[in-house]
């Protein structure tokens, strides 16, 4: 939508500038059109992806971030595979942005580029737009010789939530990469089979801290989570507080009322965020075991604990009353 | 709000070298939520007219030469 504030009408005035010798007034020009919000600009600038001025091409990649479809995918596709670095990264940015499935025709070629960088790029694209034939592609990336590649394939993978692919995430449990696995447990989070749920699982031992966190975090949001309720309580032993902190979390949404106990011994740890959530789990469970924590951190120096711990004694209190009635 | 009287001295300094301003650019001073920034009537390069930044940063960040640099003072950082 064009911005109330301003007009830019006139296509044929910016096409003019367009062709300025100044790269400076070709860039004052492509700012102008891509805020036009015009779809009529796409064409304008599409034909500015040659242009000799890389810092030019860069602006041509950002203001076809502000349009969405086909027409603005195909040229943002060319500046992706451009040798200047600053205009691939601001064209794969764009693409990022897009939500039309039909832009996903001239980006999957891309999947297959010589280029890490390009095929990264075009897999962080289609991700958004949900298309049920980037499966095939995205499953064939996982084999893919760059980590990163095979994240961004996870990626379109996880956003397509199709159980068919749960076989092929629960393998990149041993990729030698963290971040892929990483990844790889937090795709698994939307499947409703059971292998998927012992694969988060079984993350929760893994050596990397960052995998521990997000399998700590998937169990909480996986139908499946409540079968690792125990594997969670001993990750509130864990070296780091931002494992601990997640299982917290899960172990409250899942109203673990055996995790009172554990989730207690964490209100006194030295990160306030911790004792934060280890309070607000206690009230999402509701046990009145859990009071006696409650009252030890009544007065805690942070003001949000307090607030968390006074929410949660009302909790208990309601769920009480309700019993009693 | 209180004028900036010296350019160095003010929050957000703009590099006139990458400025292009005089070539018609706006972005800076329309993303300013405080309206503080100006284009000079002297040298068409933007500048800091009024020194009430709230250090929010789009001045810098959408600046599409890399011309804006924001000072955030230690204590804000």
């Amino acid at each position: 939508m064009a911005s109330p504030f301003e007009s830019y009408d006139d296509l044929e005035d910016a096409d003019e500038r367009l062709q300025a010798a100044d790269p400076a007034e070709r860039r004052v020009a492509i700012i102008a059109l891509g805020h036009s919000g015009d779809p009529a600009a796409i064409g304008h600038l599409a034909r500015m992806v040659d242009d000799p001025d890389a810092g030019v091409r860069q602006q041509v990649a950002m203001a076809l971030g502000e349009f969405d479809g086909p027409e603005a995918a195909a040229a943002l596709v060319k500046l992706l595979v451009d040798p200047e670095r600053i205009v691939a990264a601001a064209a794969a940015d764009s693409l990022a942005e897009f939500k039309d499935p039909a832009s996903a025709d001239v980006i999957l070629p891309l999947v297959k580029h010589s280029h890490a960088f390009v095929r990264m790029g075009a897999l962080r694209a289609l991700k958004e737009l949900r298309r049920k034939d980037t499966l095939k592609p995205a499953l064939e990336a996982l084999q893919d010789g760059d980590a990163a590649v095979r994240v961004q394939a996870i990626g379109v993978i996880g956003f397509l939530k199709l159980e068919e692919s749960i076989p092929a995430l629960t393998s990149l449990i041993n990729d030698p990469d963290a971040h892929v696995r990483r990844a790889a447990v937090s795709a698994l989070a939307f499947s409703h089979m059971k292998p998927a749920a012992e694969t988060i699982t079984r993350a929760l031992k893994d050596e990397d801290w960052m995998v521990r966190e997000m399998a700590a975090e998937t169990l909480g949001l996986n139908v499946n989570g409540a079968v690792a309720a125990d594997q969670l309580i001993a990750s509130l032993d864990d070296a780091f507080w931002q494992v601990r902190l997640k299982a917290v979390r899960s172990l409250g949404k899942m109203k673990i009322e055996r995790a009172v106990r554990p989730i207690g011994n964490c209100v006194t740890h030295e990160q306030a965020n911790l004792r934060k959530e280890a309070a607000a789990a206690l009230g999402e469970i509701a046990g009145a075991d859990g009071e006696p924590f409650l009252v030890m951190i009544a007065n805690d120096p942070d003001p949000d604990v307090r607030k968390n711990a006074r929410w949660a004694q009302h909790q208990i209190a309601a769920k009480k009353a309700k019993a009693g009635a | 709000m209180p004028l900036a009287t010296y350019q160095t001295s003010v929050p957000v300094v703009v590099d006139d070298a990458k400025c292009i301003a005089d070539k018609g650019c706006t972005v800076c001073v329309d993303v300013c939520p405080l309206d503080v920034l100006r284009i000079s009537d002297m040298t068409g390069k933007a500048y800091m007219a009024y020194d009430e930044c709230w250090y929010c940063m789009p001045c810098e960040a959408d600046c599409p030469t890399g011309a804006v640099t924001v000072n955030i003072p230690y204590l804000l950082r």
